[in-house]
């Protein structure tokens, strides 16, 4: 190829396009004034230029030399460029030396007046012949089409596709983001107008597809992104979801469903019937491996600090396996009967349950079955190791870190300053809260597994610190928080007056003493409630808990204030000690107080009570408990090691692992963060084992620990129609009794632990039972597996997405969702089909066989307010529903159609034998359905009322039951898919194709075709042709190998580059870098894809664009100014 | 060209986006204002601010740019460059004393013929309202002569 043509003759070929162009641009005038313009030899017109002796015209001229460039001006270049480059090619130039004028997508089909239109026409004309005497000769590049296939979607387009190009002997990745391929005609019974068995002729393809050996098949799986692997081929990657279930040694026997406990609407089956947590969705699935849905850690679970599977246990309640249910629980938590009494359950607080009436009583259900198992015990580690760990402290802290080490097979030995172990749960909450016994066995159960527990041994006093931890191989700290924090008033030190932990630890180890008959308690946390009904059953007649906030902000739970209320303790709010008065001798008489007000909120975020001058006022006592709070006795530790604490005398941690500042020293719980509740000094203890078993091991302290602890769930339920069921109450014994240590809960019976764990909403699906573990022979549950990340290299990419029905309830006036027998077509499909809920029986809800059914046609299609499409389906799959349901049935089927679309083989002769069948055909839209009766007739049954445009009136017709043809729309996240694709959505939301005619499969992408209802409603014939046409675009292209590439990518003038890399950073695609030695920028070609970008960006004007350069453009400007 | 004075607009459209708009527009025989002459490029990228300084001072009273929606760009990003540049021209435009409403920035996906015709239309009119731009403009600036392409002769083609 000459690299230049010499000087410019350019020819000009005016197109009529029959009379697509001609009618409107005067055609001699343009050619007339074409022949006007710089350098053109030769301005011809001529009725189609794009056949063959109008190519043949050009040809000529070229041959002969008139010519040396060519401008033909007819439609978009998007149509016919390549056909004139080819042209122009073959008349012996570089077929870049063209330039295409749009005079008639851009002129002539959108201008009104002819005069305008010819104008228009001659400046675009100008432009092109200005810019094509620029043009120069380029080459196309050719780049290999790599042969593997990918295929997005499988339903029917995606399965046929697959399988034409598998049998052509390449590879296909078929990607599914259900568990199963089959798709929507998977769910259908029969197909019209043949009225075949889909499942018979969906089934054997779908088996094909798994058993082919050039089909890799991801089902449960979705494509993650779509990137440039070269200029042409695509790098795609693919998250291969978790089915919890390993799909190659899953047998399919289905024993795990048998097991499953939660029970979930069946979405194949349209939500008429139930599927387990673990399920397939049909029978002939494929692949036949079962799937976990887990929608992740359910609320009650994330908010718990040791993440105890509550959903897990309530499940196995509701469904009477207690057992398992205390298997479960013991997974978590070795201290569950003591938690499900006293426990401050954040599990209840995040219960979704709360969004519809309650929450679920969650620690009652525990208690419920540690009661119902009282000789229950904790699994024995299986695994021992030599180290031993010291714990200073029996409170829950200690008690946890013990039980997790020993797990881990360490041997911890507890050491603990009071006589009976257990820390506050012994000495600060009441028997009748949490009875003795209950801690002596968990505690028991602790040392059966080898958990040594040394009382009356003060570490500081009996054994040093350092003593320990030269002894043990590591040392954790959870010593509590048990010195009182003093009141600062005067006449603290008198007689009666008790801190209230004092006091209780008195109460629990001592047993009661008499108090005297007035008591006043000061504070308002669970431990003044406790102090204050403790008192009550120390024999004081009157006990006053005495708080400087309101009842609102009491930090005490409010079941635990009503309960001290019932018993009789009054409060006084908004009231803070002054003075206690008295003697040493009579001890306190009185308590001074001053009268607050709520101020601005503090640091807690609770108002900030405010004295008020002068309001003093005397309240009469015998005895005071002040229970304002404590801080942890450190010094007791008589610390030689240099631990360091916080101005709040607690110790300085790390957060995350718990570790001192000392090597091998760990400490969590109260005597870290103050007082706080059980469950959080629990959390510390596992914390605390978990970074002593790294510390030992030498592994990372911190690495994955980021979901330990509380977190906030991922997703919420969504609890709309949920039927309201209140808490069931705990029992109680009568008040009565309530003056002794006797435990105030009962606890649930059975009937009433399965009435309330009824409640339980399933928020993560699955429940983690694990009972489906045990009954897998194939080993095949993994609860532990990932989501898995595959990438992949494709040449080629087949979309066939598919589409979504319509949701029936966005029209309410059709009754959906209000009225139970108003159905859509797709769950009438289920109901006909053999495999389906009701076994192929068409039934009402409450079992009755229709008498009269209506079919109501276009719902959400052809109406302005849904969608102005018609989605071509619907017509004819209501003449097959009508078909079934008065072959079942023998029901009076009613069709209401605005038209009756029914075109396609075959597909009249169906409309006409169903009219033979004696179906109804009313024409005519839907007004409304009601249940609304005018006469006797329509009692108990729908009324469809729509006007019959036929016979001109309206009729009421009474049905029994009513389908609603919904229409077909694009996938709810098509718009997602485009953009990873980089393709585009049409009118009403589908995929766009490349030309409607002429490239029907194709996209603006190049390598990426599209097929079946994603591009647009179409029924199963239609899809599995156009399945077809997209498998043959793709082994054409993977049989020629490669593609030609448009020549339009960017360059570098060195001469004229100063390096100043602003072009760098701006390409898309990191096709440009710096030379240092020349200190230019330098271009890839073989990554640019011809944006042109860094051309547009260039300040010297260094970059140019092939095809595009400034000059061309320049000229283009010119042209389309300069002449008209 | 009619006596009547008509506004004289450069649209420059993406090739993905825009321009098949505007073929959409055509084939679904969609009528509109005709007075934007369109220039096709590959990316709305590519269009550099001095096309439209150059559009503007060769005779047009208002320049029309079209590209991808947000996220949509064939290219990835090109369509943002293309917005950060019209951000800044429209400022540049100002300090020349022309109004920034004669250079108009459009998002027109391949499937908004219909948005093509509202755009053509509403720009036109926009225009129309705004009158002719003065400019001082030689009178026939770029009629090429023969001499200067004698001189691409000499070069043999563009270069």
């Amino acid at each position: 190829m000459p690299e230049t043509n010499g000087a410019p003759k350019i020819g000009v070929y005016v197109c009529h396009c029959g009379v697509n162009i001609a009618a409107k641009v005067n055609i001699p005038e343009v050619v007339e004034f074409a022949k006007t313009l710089p350098f053109v030899t030769v301005a011809r017109e001529y009725k189609f230029m794009c056949s063959d002796p109008g190519q043949e015209l050009i040809q000529q001229d070229l041959r002969e030399g008139k010519v040396n460039r060519v401008v033909v001006a007819s439609c978009s270049p998007l149509m016919h460029e390549a056909t004139f480059r080819r042209a122009t090619a073959e008349g012996g130039q570089n077929p870049f030396f063209f330039q295409m004028a749009n005079i008639r997508e851009h002129v002539s089909w959108v201008t009104a007046d002819g005069q305008k239109a010819t104008e228009k026409a001659k400046a675009l004309i100008a432009a092109a012949v200005r810019r094509v005497a620029f043009h120069e000769p380029l080459e196309k590049k050719r780049v290999p089409v790599h042969p593997h296939v990918l295929i997005v979607g499988g339903g029917i387009a995606g399965i046929e596709a697959a399988l034409k190009i598998a049998d052509a002997g390449k590879k296909v990745y078929l990607v599914e983001r259900e568990p199963t391929i089959g798709g929507h005609m998977a769910q259908f019974d029969k197909c019209f107008p043949t009225l075949d068995c889909a499942a018979c002729i969906l089934t054997p393809k779908m088996t094909q597809v798994r058993a082919h050996p050039n089909i890799e098949l991801l089902t449960y799986s979705e494509v993650e992104s779509v990137e440039p692997y070269d200029l042409r081929n695509f790098k795609v990657k693919i998250r291969r979801k978790a089915r919890y279930v390993n799909e190659d040694t899953c047998t399919g026997c289905g024993l795990c469903a048998e097991v499953c406990p939660v029970s979930v609407p069946s979405e194949f089956d349209e939500g008429l019937g139930m599927r387990k947590a673990i399920y397939r969705p049909f029978p002939q699935a494929v692949p036949s491996a079962f799937t976990i849905s887990r929608r992740g850690t359910p609320p009650c679970q994330a908010a718990c600090p040791i993440h105890q599977n509550a959903q897990g246990y309530i499940t196995l309640i509701a469904h009477g396996k207690f057992r398992e249910a205390l298997d479960v629980i013991l997974r978590d938590n070795p201290l569950p009967a003591i938690c499900g009494r006293v426990c401050t359950h954040p599990c209840t607080v995040n219960c979704t349950r709360a969004n519809v009436d309650e929450p679920l009583n969650i620690p009652a259900l525990k208690r419920f079955v540690t009661d119902l198992f009282p000789d229950y015990k904790l699994p024995q580690p299986k695994v021992n190791r030599a180290e031993r760990i010291a714990i200073v402290g029996s409170g829950p802290a200690g008690l946890m870190c013990a039980y997790e080490l020993r797990q881990r097979g360490y041997w911890p030995v507890i050491y603990e300053a009071q006589p009976v172990p257990g820390g506050m749960l012994s000495v600060g909450i009441p028997a009748f809260r949490l009875p003795r016994d209950v801690i002596t066995q968990e505690i028991n159960r602790l040392k059966e597994i080898g958990i040594e527990i040394k009382t009356n041994t003060p570490v500081g006093k009996a054994v040093t610190l350092e003593e320990l931890r030269k002894q043990y191989s590591a040392v954790f700290i959870a010593i509590g928080a048990h010195v009182e924090r003093k009141l600062n008033v005067p006449g603290e030190d008198l007689p009666n007056v008790w801190g209230g932990i004092e006091f209780l630890r008195r109460v629990n180890l001592e047993g009661p003493f008499n108090l005297g008959k007035k008591v006043l308690v000061i504070g308002g946390g669970n431990s003044a409630i406790d102090a204050a009904r403790t008192a009550l059953r120390c024999g004081a007649e009157e006990v006053t808990i005495v708080y400087r906030r309101t009842r609102a902000e009491m930090p005490a739970d409010p079941k635990e204030v009503e309960a001290a209320e019932e018993e009789g303790v009054k409060m006084i709010f908004l009231a803070a000690p002054k003075t206690i008065l008295g003697n040493k001798e009579t001890g306190v008489t009185a308590l001074e107080c001053l009268k607050m007000k709520l101020g601005k909120p503090d640091a807690s975020g609770r108002p900030a009570p405010e004295p008020i001058p002068g309001s003093e006022f005397v309240l009469p006592c015998d005895a005071i408990i002040a229970t304002i709070g404590q801080v942890p006795d450190i010094k007791s530790l008589g610390d030689k090691l240099g631990l360091e604490t916080t101005k709040w005398g607690t110790f300085k941690v790390d957060e995350m692992t718990l570790e001192t500042n000392v090597p091998g020293v760990f400490a969590g719980g109260d005597c870290v963060t103050g007082p706080d509740v059980i469950v959080n000094a629990m959390y510390a203890g596992r914390k605390a084992a978990i970074s002593i078993d790294r510390y030992l091991n030498k592994l990372d302290m911190r690495v994955g620990r980021e979901l330990e602890g509380p977190f906030k769930p991922t997703y919420t339920v969504d609890t709309s129609g949920v039927t309201m069921q209140r808490q069931i109450p705990m029992p109680c014994i009568e008040l009565a009794r309530r003056r002794t240590f006797d435990e105030v809960h009962t606890g649930y019976t059975q009937e009433q632990a399965i009435a309330e764990a009824k409640r339980c909403l399933d928020c993560g699906i699955c429940c983690d039972c694990r009972l489906c573990a045990t009954v897998c022979e194939a080993k095949a549950i993994d609860y532990e597996m990932k989501d898995q990340f595959q990438e992949i290299v494709v040449g080629s990419i087949i979309i066939a997405t598919g589409f979504k029905p319509f949701d029936a309830r966005r029209i309410p006036r059709y009754g959906y969702g209000k009225y139970p027998n108003v159905y859509t077509a797709l769950e009438v499909e289920r109901m006909t089909n053999a495999s389906g809920p009701t076994g192929g029986e068409i039934r009402l809800r409450d079992g009755r066989k229709p008498k009269a059914v209506g079919i109501i046609h276009c719902v959400g299609s052809r109406d302005r307010n849904y969608n102005s499409y018609c989605s071509r389906v619907c017509c004819l799959y209501s003449l097959k529903l009508a078909h079934l349901i008065k072959e079942r049935t023998g029901a009076e089927v009613y069709n209401f159609y605005i038209d009756m679309r029914v075109p396609g083989k075959a597909y009249e002769e169906f409309y006409d034998r169903m009219l033979e069948e004696g179906i109804h055909f009313i024409r005519g839209r839907v007004a409304e359905v009601t249940d609304h009766a005018m006469t006797p007739d329509e009692e108990g049954k729908l009324v469809i009322r729509a006007e019959d445009t036929l016979i001109g009136v309206i009729r009421r017709i009474p049905v029994d039951m009513v389908v609603l043809a919904v229409g077909l729309e694009p996938q709810a996240d098509a718009d997602e898919v485009r953009r990873k694709f980089h393709i585009s959505c049409g009118t009403g939301g589908f995929f766009l194709e490349r030309h409607p005619k002429l490239a029907p499969v194709q996209t603006f992408a190049d390598g990426i075709f599209i097929a079946g209802a994603c591009q647009g409603p179409k029924d199963i014939q239609d899809t599995v042709a156009q399945a077809g046409a997209a498998a043959a675009e793709v082994l054409s292209l993977i049989d020629r190998g490669f593609v030609e590439l448009e020549p339009n990518t960017a360059f570098i003038q060195e001469e004229l580059c100063s390096g100043c890399k602003t072009c760098i950073p701006l390409c898309p695609f990191s096709a440009i870098s710096f030379h240092s030695t020349k200190g230019v920028a330098v271009i890839n070609e073989a990554l640019c894809k011809g944006c042109g970008t860094c051309v547009a960006a260039c300040p010297s004007g260094a970059v140019q664009q092939h095809l595009f350069t400034d000059e061309q453009i320049f000229q283009e400007i010119e042209g389309v100014l300069s002449y008209v | 060209m009619s006596e009547q004075w008509e506004p004289r607009i450069v649209a420059f459209f993406c090739t993905w986006c825009t321009y098949t708009a505007a073929d959409l527009a055509g084939i679904s025989r969609m009528t509109y204002a005709p007075n934007a002459r369109i220039v096709r490029v590959m990316c709305s990228g590519r269009i550099d601010p001095q096309f439209v300084l150059k559009a503007l001072a060769d005779g047009a009273d208002g320049v029309l740019i079209g590209g991808c929606h947000p996220g949509d760009c064939h290219y990835q990003a090109g369509n943002y460059k293309a917005l950060r540049r019209y951000i800044l021209l429209k400022r540049v435009l100002t300090e020349m004393g022309i109004e920034p409403e004669r250079v108009r920035l459009e998002w027109i996906s391949a499937s908004e013929g219909d948005r093509v015709q509202k755009v053509m239309n509403e720009m036109a009119e926009q225009i129309r309202k705004l009158g002719p731009l003065q400019l001082e403009r030689p009178s026939q600036p770029h009629r090429l002569l023969a001499k200067e392409f004698e001189v691409i002769a000499v070069r043999g083609g563009a270069r």
